[in-house]
Formats: structure tokens, C-alpha cells, sequence
């Protein structure tokens, strides 16, 4: 029999009342947070999940999980790792363990992450890792809607990189909310790369949050995809802790029916000589919402900060909202930062250019939309990934033409 | 040591506040703080009627609904304010009537005077009419029989309450509504007096027509209210200029403008803010918190605001439009320098309602010293706003690496046929531009003040010619001690 979540891991329901955390409900952020006005919870403190059980009968991994050539394959269900449906060979330079959550840091989700988290699947690199690290968390809901917790450490020691890719998946059944919390630290020239890919049901909610530390001379590279969900926030907030750290921060989405979707990304500049890159495309159909908010703070030393933001939105329908708030908090003076946003439709130009050339509608705005969210997916430095992330869009818009 | 005295003289000399003194005249004040009392106090002191009154009241208690929460959201920093340590009322003593100029207070025109507002000599220069507020109430109103013949209704809000009762009750509120904000109630409690404009059906307004607000009374606040409607076919342009004395203690300033602009109409409004903006440790200037919102009530209606901001300690200031008919615009063009202690959170919104409606959003914000400097702007496009247009453009410059400038805009956009364009960006001088003016032979600030006249232009090109080079002049003082 397998352990039930919150009776048998340390941090169980006493810890969640020390926290104070519980009931849940009680702890999601308000309309009047102002990182949350694009995103009520409203819908999601309707539904009284409740913790999530591992016991859950799963034995397959769902058929939307992209398979990564090479890759090591690491399960969680419901948050908890399942050795049995992991691969065990991590290869050279990388370390499993399984670590005690910390608590009471960030926000309140994080918080609540800390207090019904079993273990935080702890990643530990030294050196260069060959083999590319595939995370499948898979929400499992069953016959009650259930709140799941996964938790990610990162740990990417000097001078070491590694690929890591991340596929949020669900199984049929009632609605889950996922929380999961990803800590990565990013040591002195190390390199991180992390591709992230969100593709749940549509009735299901998905709040994560990504904290990044970039030591001097480090590099991290993010991508988010999101592909639907009922409510799916992705919140990535980078300090730069070091000199002559990297960030690049991409991402890509694709909505339809009533999704809500948000990007919310934090770029903390506290030192000098870091740069920044971000860049955000999405394409919205049917009733969804869109949301993305950036944020880039460059504090009074970080001098020589290079900070780029883009955030740009296509209209497939009449119907969809996009919500948008890039921002630039600025106390140093010797710095170039800019942030762009649009929102727009399809060019009936660029329609028309490819009609002329014999390409139907539909397949000629498919191949607009493809094009319009190359130019995120295009930042993915591994080409693997690349492709599949690319494969990925475009099952979305055979399933939207269908 | 000749030459190093000159110059600790001429140091001297800029560091003080040009416009600061005190004129001696003694005022007809309202007891301290707020209360109904106060409110009952200042609609007698106007005779206005009973429904002005009730509306006052009506504002009064809904403001108390709200318990002294100021929005805090803004990016700015400053002690609590103890309304009811405040007079909410004051005015200049006077002749029961005024004929003309002669019976003016001497007093108070040689305080224009200092200001550079030689009243009699306006009357003939350049076609511009003069509504001059001095503590809240309007004393001396020029070319109002020529525009009077027009049509033209320029004139104090107050005497618009008695004259054209039925204007003020169809508009007033219309645009910027009791409940609007804490600031606007307050407003709507106690306002004191502003300008009233009414430009009927067809008619181009033939001169800008300008109002130079001045706060006075030590602890005074000042509550102007402002409200300008364009009929259909109509166009005019308002400028709105202020200077205010030096003074210790914080000065609360709460505003509320309305425009109004109906079919094919157009409102020009443009705004010169130099209040004192408190000495270099950030001690007294002046609080400014203003509501100023037009609405585009017509289609092809057009609204376009115009700020240089350089003045006030604290400025809070979203002059915004309402682009509810088709095919209207609406603009907004704005330089914001903040130098000192200075913090700024300035911005716009512009709601596109109807079809086919524009916008355009240019802001230029300068930090320096100790400054904050916020843009602060919102686009939302609703869902039938087919075809709406929007571009944005913000550009910060820092001067000093004690400063701050941040851009936080939201973009809100429901329609896919709708085109929204946001760009910002952030840098410094750059050393290759000083080092060219240097090289020719300018100082270091005449050549500050010359590349941030350029970095302005786009803005302070839209301004009124007379307004154009006071700005100019403006940009280069706010600026002086910033560099080296």
C-alpha cells in the first residue's frame, strides 16, 4: 500500500496549521493583490479540493507527454515521486535525493506549497550533465477534485549545466488544482536551461511558481508553453545574485474555449553587468484570457544592466481578452532597458499573400500563427526541444481546426 | 575670490524658487477642517443654490463612507495628510463688485505682476483671455464681452452656477462622478471655484483662453473644479498655468477638470505646472492630486492634453479620455521632470469604447537627484471598439544614479480588430552628446538643458506658442544643479 500524503510525511496537516495555512482557501491572493488583478481565483475557491493521495492507481504516463530522445524520465503523480515509473540511470554529474521543503518563503502559494508538499524532489549538479532531465508531473485526480503540490529543487553547482523539461500532464477525471514550486539556483557559470510545458484539461488549475537565483557569470534560459487548462498561471521570478549573469526568459501560448492564461515573470537586477531577455507570444481563440505581466527591477547598483521585455498577442476570434502590464522599475542610470507590447490581428495582407499563392484559409492562418510563435519557440537552444515544443503548437492548432 | 563670491551669489540665486513670496492680504477664511459646517460655509459665502448645496453634501458624506483611505497604489511616498487641519476656504477681500481693473486689490496685481501677468497689458497682447484665480475665487475675468458676443461662456464656475444652472447641472459630475476617487469627492465636497468654458454649436473659439491658478493662504487647499464642454462642431484651446509661493508646510491641491467634447468637437487643454516643489531635502512644496479625465462624447470628437510638469513635491496626475464616440480621438502628451526629492506618478488612460476610435500616448520622463518619476498609464479597448488604434510610446531619461524612473503601463485589450503599439525605454544622457556640446564650447548644464529640450520635443511641440517657450525655459530650470 502506498503512504497516504498527509498523514505520513513530516510536514503534514500539523505543519499546515502551524503555518496557518489551512484551510487553504483562506491563504489564495485576493482581487486586490495587484500581482493578481488579471487573475481571479474566484472559479478555483469554488471547488473544495481536497489534499491529493498518491494511492491513486496510475501506471501508464498520459499519451500528450512528448517523448525527449535521450532523456531520463523522472514521474511525479500527484506530486510524489514514483520510482516505479521513473527512469533510475541519471547519468554522470547529477544526484536524486529527496529534500525537506523549506518553509515560509515567497508568497502564499509557495507557503502552501511548503505545507502539503510530501518532499521536494531534490536535483543536485556537478559538472556537465549528458542526459537531458524530462520531469512528468501528472494530476490525478480520480473521483474528488484534489489539490496537488510538486515540488522541483534545482541545485546547478559551479561551472555545471544541465537541460531540464518539464511536462504538466492530467488524467481524466474531476477537477485537480496543481501548485507546483520550482527552485532552481543557478551556481557561478553554471548553465540551466529549463523548458516547461503546460498542457491540462480544461477544467483543470495550475498556479506555479518558478524562483530562480543566477549566480556571477551564470546563465539560466526559460521557456514556458501553456496549451490550456482552466486557469494556468506561470510565475517566474529571477534574482541575478552575481555579476555578469544571464537570463533568458521565453515563452509561448496558445488558447482556446475559456481558458485563462498568465504569465507573471519577476527580473530582479541587483548587481552590475547582467543582461535580460524576454520575450512572449501567445495566440488566443474562443472566450480565453490572456494575461502577462513582466516585471524587470534594476536596483541603484546594478549599473550596466542590459534589460529586454516583448510581449505580443494575436487574435484568431472575436471573443478573447488580453490583459498586459509590462513594467520597469528603474534606479540605476547607467542602464538600456526597454520593454514592447502589441496585440493585433492577423495581417489580411499577409492572408492574402498566401492565397495568392494557392494556400487555403485555414491552412494559411495556420501557418501565420506558427510563424508568429516562432519567434519564442525559436529561442529554445536545445533543438530537440525545439521541435518538440514546435510539434506541440502545432497538435494545438489541428485540434483547434478539428 | 571676487569670481568665487559672484558665483556662491549666482548659486544662490537659481537655488531659490523664482516664484517664491507671500503677498499680504488678508483673507476671508473658512473655520479650520472639515465638516458639513465647513461645506454649508462656502456655498453660503458663494449664495449658490440649494441643489449645488446638496450635491456638495452628498459628496461630504460619501467621502466619510471612505475613512480617510487614500489610494495607495500610486508609486509615492508621503506622511499621512490631517484633512482637518486644513482651511478649506479662502478669499481675497474685495469690493462688493468689481467694474474693472482699477478696483482690483493693487496688491493683487502686483503679485501678477511678479508672476509675469501684467493683466492690463494682456487685455491687448495676443488675443489671450485671462481668468485669473487668486485663493479660489476668480477676481478679474478680461475679453469676456468679446467672447460674450460669440457665444463664448468663459467664467468663473461660480458665477456659472447662478448664470447657466442648467450646464452645470447636465455636466458637472458627468465625466469625473462624486465617487470617482478620495481625491475627486473631497473635490466635490469643497471645491471652491475654476473655470467654467461652454463653446457653442460651430464656433472656432478665436483665442486660447487661460487661467493661471495661485495658491496663497498659508494651509490653504486649494480645490479647484474645471469644467469645459465643446459643442458640436466647436474647437478651443486651454492653457492652465501655475506658480505658487514658497512655503514650509506641505499644501494639499485637489483638482477635478472635466471636458466634454460632443460631435466633431475639439479640446485643446493644455497645462504648465510649476508649483514649488520643495527644497533640495525634500521639505515643503506643494501635494498635487488631480483628476482630469475628458470624455469624447461625439463621434469624430477629439480631446488632446498636453503637460510639462516640473513643479509640486508630490504629483499624482492621470489626465485621461473617454473615447466613447465613433471615430474619436483622444491624446496625451506629457514631460514630467522631477528633480530633488521630487516624486511623480503621472500618467493617462485612454478607454476606447467606440468604433474606429485612436490614441496616442507620448511621455517623457526625466529623473533627477533623489527622484521618483513614474508613468503610470492605462489602454483598455473594449469589445466593440472595432478597429481602435493605440500607440505608446514612454522614454525615461535618468541624470544622476540617485534617481529613479519606472514605466508601468496596463494594456486591456478585448477586441481582436483593435491595434495596440507599447514601447518604453530607459537610458541616460549620453556622455558622446555632452561631450559634442562641451567640446563647442557650452557649459555642462546649457548643454543638459539642450539635449533634454530635444529629448522633449515631440511634447513640447504641441504646446501653444506662448506656453511652447516658457516650457522650454522651464526645462532647463528644473534641472539646474543636477549635473556635476
Amino acid at each position: 500500500m502506498k503512504p497516504s500524503l498527509i498523514t505520513d510525511h513530516p510536514f503534514g496537516e500539523d505543519y499546515a496549521k502551524r503555518l496557518g495555512v489551512a484551510p487553504w482557501r483562506g491563504h489564495l491572493p485576493g482581487p486586490k493583490v495587484e500581482e493578481w488583478r488579471f487573475t481571479p481565483l474566484r472559479s478555483l475557491a469554488k471547488i473544495a479540493f481536497v489534499p491529493a493521495t498518491a494511492d491513486i492507481d496510475v501506471d501508464v504516463i498520459p499519451r500528450n507527454v512528448p517523448k525527449v530522445p535521450g532523456a531520463v524520465r523522472l514521474v511525479l503523480v500527484n506530486g510524489v515521486y514514483r520510482k516505479d515509473l521513473s527512469d533510475t540511470d541519471l547519468g554522470k554529474g547529477v544526484e536524486l535525493s529527496h529534500g525537506k521543503v523549506a518553509a515560509k518563503e515567497g508568497s502564499s502559494l509557495v507557503a502552501l506549497n511548503a505545507a502539503y508538499a510530501p518532499a521536494s524532489l531534490a536535483l543536485h549538479v556537478n559538472g556537465k550533465a549528458k542526459k537531458i532531465i524530462h520531469i512528468i508531473s501528472i494530476g490525478a485526480a480520480g473521483p474528488t477534485p484534489t489539490a496537488l503540490h510538486p515540488r522541483i529543487t534545482l541545485t546547478a553547482e559551479a561551472g555545471a549545466s544541465v537541460t531540464l523539461v518539464e511536462s504538466h500532464v492530467g488524467l481524466p477525471g474531476e477537477a485537480y488544482f496543481s501548485n507546483p514550486v520550482a527552485s532552481i539556483t543557478v551556481g557561478e557559470g553554471a548553465s540551466v536551461r529549463r523548458y516547461v510545458s503546460v498542457d491540462e484539461d480544461s477544467e483543470d488549475f495550475h498556479l506555479a511558481t518558478s524562483l530562480v537565483k543566477v549566480a556571477g557569470g551564470g546563465t539560466y534560459e526559460g521557456f514556458h508553453l501553456g496549451l490550456g487548462g482552466a486557469l494556468t498561471r506561470q510565475e517566474i521570478r529571477v534574482a541575478l545574485t552575481g555579476e555578469n549573469a544571464n537570463v533568458r526568459l521565453n515563452g509561448a501560448y496558445a488558447l482556446t474555449g475559456t481558458s485563462h492564461h498568465d504569465i507573471t515573470t519577476v527580473i530582479d537586477h541587483t548587481l552590475p553587468n547582467c543582461t535580460s531577455n524576454q520575450i512572449f507570444k501567445g495566440v488566443v481563440d474562443g472566450e480565453s484570457h490572456a494575461v502577462y505581466q513582466g516585471r524587470i527591477h534594476v536596483a541603484r547598483d546594478a549599473q550596466k544592466t542590459n534589460a529586454q521585455l516583448v510581449h505580443k498577442a494575436l487574435f484568431l476570434s472575436r471573443g478573447p481578452q488580453v490583459d498586459c502590464k509590462p513594467e520597469l522599475e528603474i534606479y540605476a542610470d547607467d542602464v538600456q532597458c526597454a520593454h514592447g507590447a502589441a496585440t493585433g490581428e492577423i495581417d489580411p495582407n499577409h492572408l492574402f499573400y498566401l492565397a495568392a499563392r494557392g494556400i487555403d484559409p485555414e491552412t494559411a492562418r495556420s501557418l501565420l500563427v506558427e510563424g508568429f510563435l516562432a519567434d519564442g519557440v525559436n529561442e529554445i537552444g536545445d533543438e530537440a526541444v525545439r521541435e518538440i515544443f514546435g510539434a506541440a503548437i502545432g497538435g494545438w492548432l489541428k485540434r483547434r481546426q478539428a | 575670490m571676487a569670481v568665487t563670491r559672484e558665483t556662491a551669489a549666482t548659486v544662490r540665486d537659481i537655488e531659490q524658487y523664482k516664484y517664491g513670496f507671500v503677498t499680504d492680504i488678508e483673507s476671508d477664511m473658512a473655520p479650520k477642517g472639515l465638516s458639513e459646517d465647513t461645506i454649508r460655509f462656502i456655498s453660503a459665502k458663494k449664495g449658490e443654490p440649494e441643489w449645488m448645496l446638496e450635491w456638495r453634501l452628498k459628496a461630504y458624506r460619501y467621502w466619510l463612507t471612505l475613512s480617510d483611505e487614500e489610494p495607495t497604489w500610486a508609486k509615492l511616498q508621503f506622511p499621512k495628510i490631517d484633512y482637518q487641519a486644513s482651511y478649506y476656504y479662502a478669499a481675497p477681500k474685495q469690493t462688493p463688485k468689481l467694474g474693472s481693473l482699477d478696483e482690483v486689490d493693487p496688491k493683487l496685481l502686483e503679485t501678477y505682476k511678479k508672476l509675469g501677468i501684467p493683466l492690463l497689458e494682456q487685455q491687448m497682447l495676443a488675443g489671450v483671455a485671462v481668468d485669473a484665480v487668486f485663493d479660489s475665487v476668480s477676481v478679474a475675468t478680461t475679453y469676456k464681452k468679446k467672447l460674450e458676443e460669440m457665444g463664448v461662456i468663459f467664467s468663473p464656475i461660480s458665477e456659472a452656477v447662478h448664470k447657466h444652472p442648467e450646464l452645470v447641472k447636465k455636466y458637472l459630475g458627468s465625466v469625473v462622478p462624486y465617487s470617482d476617487n478620495f481625491y475627486a469627492t473631497l473635490n466635490s465636497a469643497v471645491f471652491t471655484d475654476g473655470s467654467f468654458v461652454y463653446i457653442p454649436k460651430g464656433l472656432r473659439c478665436p483665442m486660447e483662453l487661460s487661467t493661471y491658478f495661485r495658491i496663497n493662504e498659508k494651509n490653504t487647499g486649494q480645490f479647484e473644479r474645471t469644467l469645459i464642454i465643446a459643442d458640436e462642431g466647436s474647437y478651443v484651446s486651454y492653457l492652465e498655468g501655475c506658480t505658487a509661493p514658497q512655503r514650509d508646510e506641505n499644501q494639499l491641491h485637489a483638482a477635478v477638470v472635466e471636458l466634454i467634447a460632443l460631435d466633431d468637437a475639439e479640446i485643446k487643454y493644455s497645462t504648465v505646472q510649476n508649483w514649488y516643489p520643495g527644497d533640495a531635502d525634500g521639505k515643503g512644496g506643494i501635494f498635487n492630486f488631480v483628476t482630469k479625465r475628458g470624455a469624447c462624447r461625439g463621434k469624430n470628437s477629439k480631446i488632446m492634453w498636453t503637460q510639462v510638469e516640473t513643479g509640486s513635491s508630490i504629483t499624482w496626475k492621470y489626465p485621461s479620455c473617454i473615447l466613447q464616440g465613433d471615430n474619436s480621438v483622444g491624446e496625451f502628451y506629457s514631460v514630467a521632470i522631477t528633480n530633488n526629492r521630487q516624486q511623480a506618478d503621472t500618467g493617462t488612460k485612454m478607454i476606447h469604447l467606440g468604433k474606429n476610435t485612436r490614441s496616442k500616448i507620448i511621455s517623457k520622463g526625466i529623473s533627477a537627484g533623489r527622484a521618483d518619476n513614474t508613468y503610470r498609464g492605462l489602454v483598455r479597448i473594449g469589445a466593440k471598439a472595432d478597429g481602435a488604434r493605440n500607440y505608446t510610446q514612454c522614454d525615461s531619461l535618468l541624470i544622476g544614479d540617485k534617481c529613479g524612473a519606472h514605466t508601468i503601463p496596463y494594456i486591456e485589450t478585448r477586441n481582436p480588430t483593435a491595434q495596440t503599439e507599447h514601447e518604453a525605454t530607459t537610458s541616460k544622457i549620453s556622455d558622446d552628446q555632452l561631450f559634442y556640446c562641451l567640446q563647442r564650447g557650452m557649459t555642462q548644464e546649457e548643454a543638459v538643458s539642450l539635449i533634454v529640450n530635444g529629448f522633449c520635443k515631440e511634447v513640447l511641440q504641441t504646446l501653444p506658442m506662448e506656453f511652447a517657450v516658457e516650457a522650454q525655459k522651464l526645462v532647463g530650470i528644473s534641472l539646474e544643479g543636477s549635473v556635476g
